[in-house]
């Protein structure tokens, strides 16, 4: 496109309508100029914008002002496209369930680390005689630990009630962001599900057994590639009714959640509120698995 | 292009992901970024004052805001929001950097903000590069230059390189796009490659 462009039609431009030699500026705010640009690029059929005829237009008096306009309306668009993306992911529930988890992991490499250090002072203390784990553990240590020992153990504790408290709020976000799957399974479950699955549409959009088997990826891969036998549960057993369902049974309740929280969670990704008739049956469906001979 | 004492450097206001400054000049260093190190390894790539350039797969704005401090403007293009997050902040302090959060392979979405460039630059992770390359060169001013950037394990890892080197170039070529130039961006990335050519 070089030289003269010819005004035969109108053509729109994010500066503007031009039609023939008769031309309408758009409105300058930098927020519409982003609303204009997002709807022709919705429209499909537009042309590459000429500054040039901007300023002809009487849009922007020089190329400076083009540039200027037009980098502060990409400016608005982008940051608001951007909010939209991090929304719709919710990815402040998925990072909240990542940190739960990392804490785990380090609270327990801290008290491996604590133990093993009152070991080498202590050499009465065997770990054989003294059997409680966590939180026990940390407490009988703590009883005769020299002082650096002891500072740290005040902290590992800490960290703790930590983890406790976000355990809490993942489970409060996840009742509120996916309603159904939390009433289904607990809010802690729904937001590891949703977590592992990528995010709240990608849970949405899964079918029932990959949620089934959803945190089993070992055993799926195990089994897909030397034909060892199919995991029943990966997340889900976390839930009640399937590791307290009696072996013979786990697989059929596993099967049964599982299609009904890929129900849940596309309800609660669409529709996003609950929906209390659906739930009861569900929850009926998935006792009822458990009852079966 | 400023050089001094043999480093690629280029004049704005610095500490924007924190690089080396040289005489109050920002350093653009060839492992940071793979134009820095093309221009290191001789090209004949030039970025002039009047140059308008569409950047695809401006990630972090590392390069972004390089390539904006020796031309008039850049249209940064990126998909990827964490990235972007970091470009806005780029961006917030340059006039100069136009961002745009869309896919690189659907310029339609970005047709109406962007004008003709003179350099059309392409450095996308994407098994579809080439393609991509075509769907952009509408924007690309007769006589202008496009820059691809060929990371041929974004293609196919399990084909040899030189394999896909090859292949794709014959499809630039068979495009319409004469290949002015082929530079192995090695030891600084392994197995990229950066085609230059000319769209006729």
């Amino acid at each position: 496109m070089s030289g003269e462009p010819s005004y035969s039609t109108m053509e729109s431009y994010w500066f503007g309508d031009v039609e023939g030699h008769a031309c309408e500026p758009a409105p300058g705010d930098p927020g519409l100029l982003a609303e204009r640009i997002e709807l022709l690029a919705g429209s499909g059929d537009t042309r590459i914008p000429d500054w040039r005829i901007a300023v002809r237009c009487g849009a922007v008096r020089d190329r400076a002002e083009y540039l200027e306009r037009l980098r502060d309306a990409a400016f608005i668009l982008a940051e608001r496209n951007l909010g939209q993306i991090l929304q719709a992911d919710h990815s402040g529930l998925i990072q909240m369930v990542r940190m739960l988890d990392q804490l785990d992991e380090v609270i327990n490499l801290l008290t491996e680390r604590a133990v093993e250090w009152h070991r080498a002072t202590r050499p009465g203390f065997s770990r054989k005689r003294t059997i409680p784990t966590g939180r026990s553990l940390i407490a009988l240590i703590r009883q005769d630990a020299d002082d650096a020992l002891a500072g740290l153990l005040e902290e590992i504790e800490r960290l703790r009630d930590r983890r406790s408290l976000l355990m809490e709020q993942v489970s409060r976000r996840a009742e509120e962001v996916l309603p159904n799957c939390s009433a289904l399974a607990g809010g802690l479950v729904a937001a590891r599900l949703a977590a592992e699955a990528g995010g709240i549409r990608e849970l949405a959009v899964m079918p029932a057994p990959s949620l089934q088997v959803l945190g089993a990826k070992t055993a799926l891969f195990s089994h897909l590639t030397t034909g060892t036998p199919p995991p029943k549960h990966g997340i889900i057993y976390q839930h009640g009714r399937v590791h307290g369902a009696r072996r013979e049974n786990r697989g059929r309740v596993a099967r049964t959640l599982s299609a009904k929280l890929a129900i849940a969670a596309r309800i609660d990704y669409y529709r996003k509120s609950a929906d209390g008739e659906f739930l009861l049956n569900a929850a009926e469906a998935v006792r009822k698995a458990g009852r079966k001979e | 292009m400023i050089w001094i004492d043999g480093h690629l450097v280029s004049k704005g206001p610095g500490g924007v992901y924190g690089e080396r400054m040289l005489r109050g000049c920002r350093v653009w260093a060839p492992k940071r970024s793979k134009l820095a190190a093309l221009y290191h390894l001789g090209t004949e790539l030039d970025l002039g004052p009047d140059h308008r350039v569409l950047y695809l797969g401006a990630a972090n704005g590392t390069t972004v805001s390089h390539v904006a401090d020796y031309v008039e403007v850049v249209y940064a293009v990126e998909v990827a929001p964490r990235p972007m997050q970091d470009l806005l902040v780029v961006g917030g302090s340059r006039k100069n950097i136009i961002p745009i959060l869309a896919d690189a392979g659907r310029p339609e979405v970005y047709r109406p903000l962007v004008e003709e460039v003179d350099l059309l630059y392409q450095d996308v992770a994407s098994p579809r590069q080439v393609s991509i390359l075509f769907a952009n060169s509408c924007f690309l001013k007769d006589g202008g230059t496009a820059v691809l950037m060929l990371k041929p394990r974004s293609i196919d890892v399990t084909r040899p390189p030189e394999d896909v080197f090859r292949e794709a170039q014959a499809e630039i070529e068979d495009g319409g796009f004469r290949i002015l130039d082929r530079v192995r961006l090695s030891p600084y990335y392994p197995d990229h490659i950066a085609f230059l050519c000319r769209k006729d």
